[in-house]
């Protein structure tokens, strides 16, 4: 079958309706959840995830409610950037976005976010197949090899803290290792607890990364005073005016993600264009890094940013494995998955003209009072709906303790979340390759793909950086010069 | 100053990784790379990135950072934990009270509204997953009301 009969396919089993539905209701909740200040798409996904598995639907609904929750969570988090205007901790009359124009960022928000998609839908499909045939070749070490370049991503585009982002990563890899090491049979890190041998469950250490620690920075940003940040409100016009703006940046930022380095902050929005005048454009082009981020784990199983890794591990929970082989074994959630992505905007044109948008405003307007216990809460219930025990609870609250003084500290928590869920199989290629080669470390610079993934690596690693240097010599220079 | 506690951290949490690794490669000989080989190799790089934060020039702090305000947080993380051991015991009603009551109070919320949202925050998520998503909950405390004298 060629590319087309394939996405035929995929489509076909989209437009069936148990699917539509899923995909209709998934947007729209996701987009619910993503509106909740202080949510941020992985958390969202991870708070839905139990969702999924308590509905017992088959796979590919499941693959389909994953994405578009994912994608959901994506736009609603962007329009509570967008729509909320107000100073913290003042109270009295909304401005006039609150009265009767909420409507139009909203629309306008979606329109060139369902223009990007359509790009997106090609670029994947285009891309993916062939990159999934490249990895279907690769032995241990280069398996090994190329989640180490995602690490390399991870620490080279940290911005301007590739160490703390190195030991975040360790962290997380450190992490994955708890639990009973099953080919040798030793527990490892589990301090004698029967609780930890099945090693600490993915669900735990998300909800107490993402959730819990952002409890006391919701304190402490609630304390602050913040200035009002005048957000601007879009008018079609603009969306005329951006036209050809709409058109450039997708394709940006659809390559900003479609690689295996992480979307960390600061990579993308550097290519963004800035401006009230460019906004529907910088929707399209977060719609596209949002839908290219699927990329690398549909072809290669390796997340790109830490929403992708849950997404990853929410597949596991599924018993669905991201990667190469779902292309082969199973193309038809690959491809559905890809038709789900083109028709995820749809419900979202749809709600934007409904009266379903004061739910939206409603939501933005929760008190911190009663959405920080509520995030514990239903962090909680995530965590307990695992292996409803109560260490997991404690767990997860050490953990989010941890993660809070982490983060005071800025360590960047995505690099951990990619560690945690990484580390296994990147401990198992290790152990595969060293195995074969009888101990040799010299069978991680065999293959040319070994080889060539090393070098972008170290390319990812040492590059940012010098930029940055030669980036701020250069405007010293340039600041220098006049005098 | 920060840098360094977080750098002797590391160092201190990768130094115990590295030693309790070995002790693993002994426990099972398997050759050539045992259960302790790549925690070893993550106890290193910790020790080498926490020495490194430990030794390079301390960078300034952002102007404007300031002290979190340690009491409120405090009092929030405490009633998560408190949360976390008291969630099977008092049961998921309950429990989610409380800490809604403790957490809303931290947070600086008026306290009837704080007692009244957290009761229904707590019914509401208990209807929710418990009664319509089939995750189940510990009833706790409340069991003979929640479940019924058989349940």
């Amino acid at each position: 079958m060629n590319t087309l009969q394939h996405l035929a396919a995929g489509f076909a089993i989209v437009v069936a309706p148990l699917n539509l539905l899923a995909a209709t209701l998934g947007t729209l909740l996701g987009t619910l959840v993503g509106t909740l200040p202080g949510l941020s798409p992985t958390q969202g996904v991870a708070i839905l995830l139990p969702l999924t598995l308590a509905l017992k639907l088959p796979p590919e609904t499941v693959l389909i409610l994953l994405a578009v929750l994912y994608l959901g969570c994506q736009l609603g988090g962007r329009l509570s950037a967008s729509l909320d205007p107000r100073p913290r901790g003042t109270a009295g009359t909304p401005p006039a976005i609150w009265r009767g124009l909420a409507g139009l960022p909203l629309s306008i928000s979606v329109w060139p976010s369902f223009a990007a998609a359509l790009v997106a839908t090609l670029g994947i499909a285009l891309l993916a197949p062939p990159l999934a045939r490249w990895a279907q070749g690769f032995g241990p070490a280069d398996s090994f090899a190329l989640a180490s370049l995602v690490f390399a991503g991870a620490i080279g585009l940290a911005g301007d803290a590739p160490l703390k982002a190195a030991v975040a990563a360790t962290l997380g890899l450190a992490l994955s290792t708890v639990g009973l090491d099953a080919s040798s049979g030793v527990h490892r890190f589990t301090g004698h607890q029967a609780y930890l041998s099945d090693g600490v469950p993915l669900l735990v250490v998300v909800v107490g990364v993402l959730s819990v620690s952002e409890i006391p920075l919701m304190l402490e940003r609630r304390l602050e005073h913040r200035s009002a940040s005048g957000a601007a409100v879009s008018g079609l016009y603009q969306l005329l005016v951006a036209r050809s703006a709409i058109l450039r940046a997708p394709v940006r930022g659809f390559l900003v993600d479609v690689g295996p380095g992480p979307r960390l902050a600061g990579a993308a929005d550097a290519l963004e264009p800035s401006g009230p005048r460019d906004a529907p454009a910088r929707e399209a082009a977060r719609t596209l890094s949002a839908a290219g981020a699927f990329v690398p784990v549909l072809s290669l199983g390796v997340p790109g940013s830490a929403a992708m890794a849950v997404m990853v591990g929410a597949l596991a929970l599924h018993h669905i494995a991201a990667g190469p082989a779902l292309f082969t074994e199973h193309p038809e959630l690959a491809w559905s998955l890809i038709a789900a992505l083109f028709v995820a905007p749809l419900p979202l044109l749809l709600c934007a003209h409904l009266p379903l948008l004061g739910a939206f405003a409603g939501l933005q307007r929760t008190p911190r009072w009663l959405l920080a216990p509520g995030l514990v809460a239903v962090g909680a219930v995530v965590v307990y709906s695992v292996h409803a025990a109560w260490f997991d609870l404690l767990l997860m609250a050490v953990i989010g303790l941890g993660s809070y003084l982490l983060r005071k500290q800025g360590v960047p928590m995505a690099p951990l979340i990619l560690g945690f869920v990484l580390g296994h199989t990147m401990e198992q290629h290790l152990r595969h390759a060293l195995s074969l080669s009888g101990g040799k470390l010299a069978v991680f610079w065999v293959s040319p793909t070994s080889k060539s993934l090393w070098l972008v690596a170290a390319a990812l690693l040492t590059l940012p950086p010098l930029l940055r240097h030669w980036g701020s010599q250069t405007r010293g220079a340039g600041s220098a010069a006049p005098r | 100053m920060n840098d360094q506690i977080l750098g002797a951290s590391c160092i201190a949490t990768g130094a115990y990784l590295a030693w309790t690794a070995v002790d693993y490669s002994i426990l099972a000989a398997v050759e050539p790379v045992g259960p302790g080989t790549f925690p070893a190799l993550l106890g290193g790089l910790l020790v080498g990135g926490g020495l490194w934060l430990v030794l390079r020039p301390c960078p300034l702090p952002p102007p404007g950072a300031q002290a979190p305000p340690w009491p409120p947080v405090a009092a929030t993380m405490s009633a998560v934990l408190a949360y976390a051991l008291l969630f099977e015991w008092l049961g998921f009603v309950l429990a989610t009270a409380l800490m809604a009551l403790a957490v809303g109070l931290a947070f600086s919320g008026p306290w009837k509204r704080v007692l009244a949202g957290g009761a229904v925050l707590a019914g509401l998520l208990y209807l929710l997953f418990d009664r319509l998503l089939g995750v189940r909950l510990p009833p706790g405390l409340l069991s003979l009301v929640l479940t019924g004298p058989g349940g």
